[in-house]
């Protein structure tokens, strides 16, 4: 009752606050009267008795001040007015409004955006049920960490744990491998293989259809049926239900359309998804000419599983770890030395939980993305000082106006809230346009993304977490750092701030220790991520300017598999002879080749090699890396040939198989011997194959461009069985302004074949730097951002000090002092916190740096160039930063700033 | 000027207000008068206490108001003690009373 009656009560004064507010004036003013007839009655004059009674009372206003604080309804009536009165303040400042809600834009825009992305790569669980206990397989071997095994290495998992409701195998489909056809025109598409179980293991259900079943998923029986993702069929069919039924060539093999997955269902891989699903067992269908499902040899499935209910993580590893190692004794050989062996056996597996799917592209991007979240980290924090150093001396110049107010009866700590009533506005504002700026920066971010290897798509639109994130973040950017200035500056006494002249009042020069305190912070955090972008900018340049082995340059590249269009055998060579003949006859084509890898194409094969002379201890890596290659191909790569010869014609299917090694390869085998004539091979599918060496070439990158180039043996292609093979073509001009014409000149006698993947050498390259650009670039929008920011808070300060030390300044120069004198002191003064601030962030750049060594190339993380460009920089920019002020003090006219006093 | 009358205890104004009002409703500063003069000029009551109380008394239900005529026929903003506000005032001074009697003994104790 008596709740509900504080309620109403409070809500009658704020409806009818007018009423409210004038019977209580009508009510002091019958009181003064009536105090004052009893003062008449003891003798006073009417004047007198009123004055006394005036005495008595105090201030009518705070009074009435005291009443409305009485009842609740005066904190929701007192927000309004702060609401309304700090509007009105902030839009008579429009400058500072301005510059500080594009502080908080930037800073907060940044952060928003790199949360968005990982959230979308890192924290999204997947759309699917219970998505807690998914789990996926991780192997630990000398080779590293890896997500991949054997097919019967999978079926071993699937068939013999206690821990696992169910396991799918997983595998990607991309061209070549997945040659798709759609009503006889080539559909550039990507495709997972699954398990029949993939889709009741997750509890997905179909938008259109019906989805895979275990009975699809038989043992050398596979259906041949797809699943097509809900963007896929959107896209070719625009989501028509006739798709289902109908049939994609894959393979010059037919499946039939059963179903849709549903759209909330993207991939199990974030940021790649698949456009069709297709039952595990037909995988002989695209790995011609023979199955690698009985393989052990070959690790290419990735496994998920789903945990039984009951079933913890820990339980789950330890009932798999057994069968592992099961496996693992099955798979040693007897003639190994015991160190061999126990170096096999100390293989392990580790479960990982995968609610957010596989966790390629965390692993893969989890550097670069925390790396980037601790630069914008830093980032807000030099916000957060910036926009505390302009409250604080936007503050100190209200103190006056603090100082009437407190006169007039607020209370201290209604005038912090209504600073802090500002603070949420300008915070709120900030935040909105930093999501703005977010938004558009995440499309930056997931092209970015998506120029690296692979082609990621990752999903960047905010959505509710990114919205809570940016809320939080705006709240406690403005409030926290808004508390202290808000606090201090409503500190003082009245009279004190009543009669001082806002310039030359004592607390004030406190304030400005504050302030250097937050400008020094904010160069030493500046300091932290130019020197971070420097490392990356330069890591970046150096990848760029290596010599690989090979000159990117002015190279073309494109694919051809004649055997899709049904070619086999000599026909395969006969085309691709064509094929070079042509090419060699254009007019502005230096020359040309064949090979079924390119460089820094991100994949290739490698294989472990016997060489003659050389004995090798059996776990000795012995792993060479092995690419097929025309004739002409290291003229065309450039490619510098060192001993031996070429390819040539002379090498044909029935003469002597003959392959040219790299320089590593001979050193390691070789050291100072002669190759030529020395045979190497291995066992292939049983088969005893063997090669004459005849050439030794120059070191060339093979996989990436970080790598040392790895041993590799170059084979001739035209000795061998071909498939699918890539041309590199030289030209004289750019290389862009021909592909129409190779196109053209080898329409005539490509017959069935299709060229596709028309891309030159050198975007390869540049696509297989991905990372590293991504870093450079953002490192560097980061570092400029955060140099933007400390040059605004350095010149805030800087403005803020000669203004209120104007009359000092005019007094010196009346007795004498020079401009340069004066110019001597503010830029000295500047340039000890800019040296305070460097003196603080090296030490904290350096210590932070050591972090990413692993990911600089070509320098160390205390490279010196970096450090003095970056301390050059700061200080260029610094000085900038302080031109306008200090030229304002010269300016100061003693006569003008005396008569102020 | 202390924001509390002088020497009155925390919370005790509310009571001394509603003693006041069980005799006869009356305007805010015959209010503060009469405490003052019952109390022989110990207690003194600004306005900046007294109608702060007023609004949280008349909040919880112990006060009404009603505007009345004094005796030299000027309107004024009288207050009347509720049923409850003598309830209140009763279990009040019973507390009081209470604390008083243990804050003697404990005085007395030598």
């Amino acid at each position: 009752m008596s709740l509900r009656q504080h309620i109403a009560s409070g809500l009658r004064s704020l409806l009818r606050k007018e009423q409210v507010e004038r019977e209580l004036d009508e009510e002091l003013r019958a009181y003064l009267e009536i105090a004052a007839e009893a003062k008449m009655k003891k003798g006073l004059s009417r004047d007198e008795a009123l004055r006394a009674a005036r005495v008595e009372m105090g201030s009518v206003d705070a009074v009435k001040e005291k009443v409305r604080h009485a009842g609740w309804e005066s904190i929701v009536e007192s927000f309004g007015q702060d609401l309304r009165y700090g509007l009105r303040r902030l839009r008579k400042s429009p400058g500072f409004t301005a510059v500080a809600v594009l502080i908080l834009a930037l800073g907060i825009g940044a952060n928003t955006a790199i949360f968005s992305l990982i959230n979308a790569m890192m924290l999204r669980a997947l759309p699917v049920e219970q998505p807690k206990q998914l789990v996926q397989i991780l192997f630990h071997g000398w080779g590293g960490t890896g997500s991949h095994t054997s097919y019967p290495d999978f079926e071993d998992f699937r068939d013999r744990n206690h821990a696992l409701s169910g396991v799918s195998a997983v595998f990607w489909l991309n061209p070549p491998l997945l040659d798709a056809r759609l009503e006889g025109q080539s559909e550039p598409i990507s495709g997972q293989l699954v398990s029949g179980n993939f889709f009741p293991l997750l509890g997905v259900h179909p938008a259109a259809g019906r989805l895979l079943t275990p009975e699809e998923d038989r043992a050398g029986a596979g259906a041949r049926v797809i699943v097509l993702s809900h963007a896929y069929w959107m896209r070719r069919f625009g989501g028509e239900a006739s798709a289902l039924g109908r049939s994609i060539i894959l393979r010059q093999t037919p499946f039939t359309i059963i179903g849709v997955a549903p759209p909330e269902f993207k991939s199990v891989t974030p940021g790649y998804p698949p456009d069709l699903y297709v039952p595990f067992t037909t995988e002989a269908v695209f790995h011609q000419p023979r199955t690698w499902l009985d393989q052990r040899r070959y690790h290419w499935v990735q496994i998920l599983g789903r945990l039984k209910p009951g079933v913890s993580l820990p339980q789950a590893q330890a009932d798999l770890s057994v069968i592992y190692q099961q496996m693992l004794e099955g798979g040693t050989k007897p003639d190994w030395s015991n160190k061999d062996r126990e170096e096999f056996l100390s293989q392990r597996i580790r479960l990982e939980p995968a609610a957010n799917g596989f966790s390629d592209l965390r692993r893969r991007f989890s550097r670069p993305v925390f790396v980037l979240a601790g630069m914008v980290g830093l980032i807000l924090l030099i916000t957060c000082a910036n926009i505390a150093t302009m409250l604080l001396s936007r503050a100190i110049t209200r103190q006056r106006e603090f100082a009437v107010r407190r006169a007039l009866g607020s209370g201290r700590a209604r005038l912090v809230r209504q600073l802090l009533t500002e603070n949420l506005m300008l915070g709120l504002a900030g935040g909105a346009a930093g999501l703005f700026l977010a938004s558009w920066l995440s499309s930056f971010l997931a092209l970015m993304v998506s120029l690296g290897q692979g082609h990621v798509q990752v999903d960047l639109r905010p959505d509710g977490w990114a919205l809570v994130f940016t809320l939080v973040v705006s709240l406690l950017t403005t409030m926290l750092f808004g508390l202290a200035p808000a606090w201090r500056s409503t500190r003082m006494g009245v009279a004190a701030a009543l009669k001082s002249t806002p310039g030359i009042l004592g607390p004030a020069l406190g304030h400005l220790r504050i302030g250097k305190v937050l400008v020094i912070a904010q160069v030493a955090l500046c300091i932290v991520l130019l020197f971070g972008a420097g490392l990356f900018l330069r890591t970046l340049y150096n990848l760029e300017a290596i010599n690989p082995g090979f000159n990117r340059q002015n190279v073309i590249l494109f694919s051809v598999d004649p055997t899709t269009g049904g070619l086999k055998g000599h026909q395969v060579a006969d085309l691709y002879h064509r094929m070079l003949e042509r090419l060699h006859s254009m007019p502005l084509v230096r020359s040309a080749s064949l090979s079924a890898v390119t460089p820094i194409w991100g994949g290739g094969m490698n294989t472990e090699v016997w060489v003659e002379g050389y004995t090798a201890r059996p776990t000795e890596d012995v792993v060479v890396h092995v690419n097929w290659v025309s004739p002409g191909y290291f003229t065309t790569l450039q490619t510098p040939h060192l001993l031996g010869r070429d390819f040539g014609p002379e090498d044909t299917g029935r003469s002597l198989k003959v392959g040219i090694i790299n320089q590593a390869m001979a050193r390691y085998f070789f050291g100072h011997q002669n190759p030529i004539g020395k045979k190497f091979g291995w066992t292939e599918d049983g088969e005893k194959r063997e090669f004459e060496i005849v050439g030794v070439v120059g070191d060339a990158k093979y996989m990436d461009m970080r790598e040392e180039p790895p041993r590799t043996v170059y084979l001739n292609c035209f000795q061998d069985e071909l498939g699918a093979m890539t041309f590199e073509v030289r030209t004289t001009i750019r290389p862009a302004s021909l592909v129409s014409e190779i196109h053209h000149s080898m329409e005539a006698i490509r017959g069935t074949a299709q060229l596709s993947n028309f891309t030159t050498l050198e975007a390869q390259v540049d696509e297989s730097l991905g990372h590293e650009r991504l870093i450079a670039v953002l490192s560097g929008m980061f570092g400029g951002l955060a140099l933007l920011l400390a040059m605004i808070g350095l010149y805030g300060l800087m403005a803020y000090a000669v203004a209120q030390r104007t009359n000092e300044i005019g007094i010196r120069m009346a007795l004498g002092a020079q401009g340069v004198d004066v110019l001597r002191r503010v830029m000295g003064e500047s340039s000890l916190l800019v040296l305070a601030g460097i003196a603080v962030g090296l030490p904290c750049a350096l210590l932070g740096t050591r972090l990413v060594t692993s990911m600089l190339y070509g320098l160390g993380s205390t490279d010196p160039i970096t450090i003095v460009g970056v301390i050059m920089l700061m200080a260029v920019v610094a000085l900038l930063a302080c031109c306008i002020p200090a030229r304002r003090a010269i300016k100061v006219d003693p006569l003008v700033a005396l008569r102020y006093e | 000027m202390t924001d509390k009358p002088s020497g009155l205890v925390q919370g005790t104004l509310d009571m001394l207000i509603l003693k006041t009002l069980d005799l006869e409703p009356m305007h805010g500063y015959g209010i503060a008068l009469r405490i003052e003069q019952i109390s022989k000029g110990v207690f003194q009551v600004n306005p900046g206490s007294l109608f702060p109380a007023f609004r949280r008394l008349e909040r919880a239900g112990f006060l009404k108001t009603e505007w009345r005529d004094t005796e030299n026929n000027r309107r004024a903003k009288y207050y009347v003690l509720t049923e409850r506000g003598r309830k209140e005032l009763k279990s009040e001074t019973r507390e009081w009373g209470r604390q008083i009697t243990a804050i003697a003994r404990i005085l007395e104790t030598p």
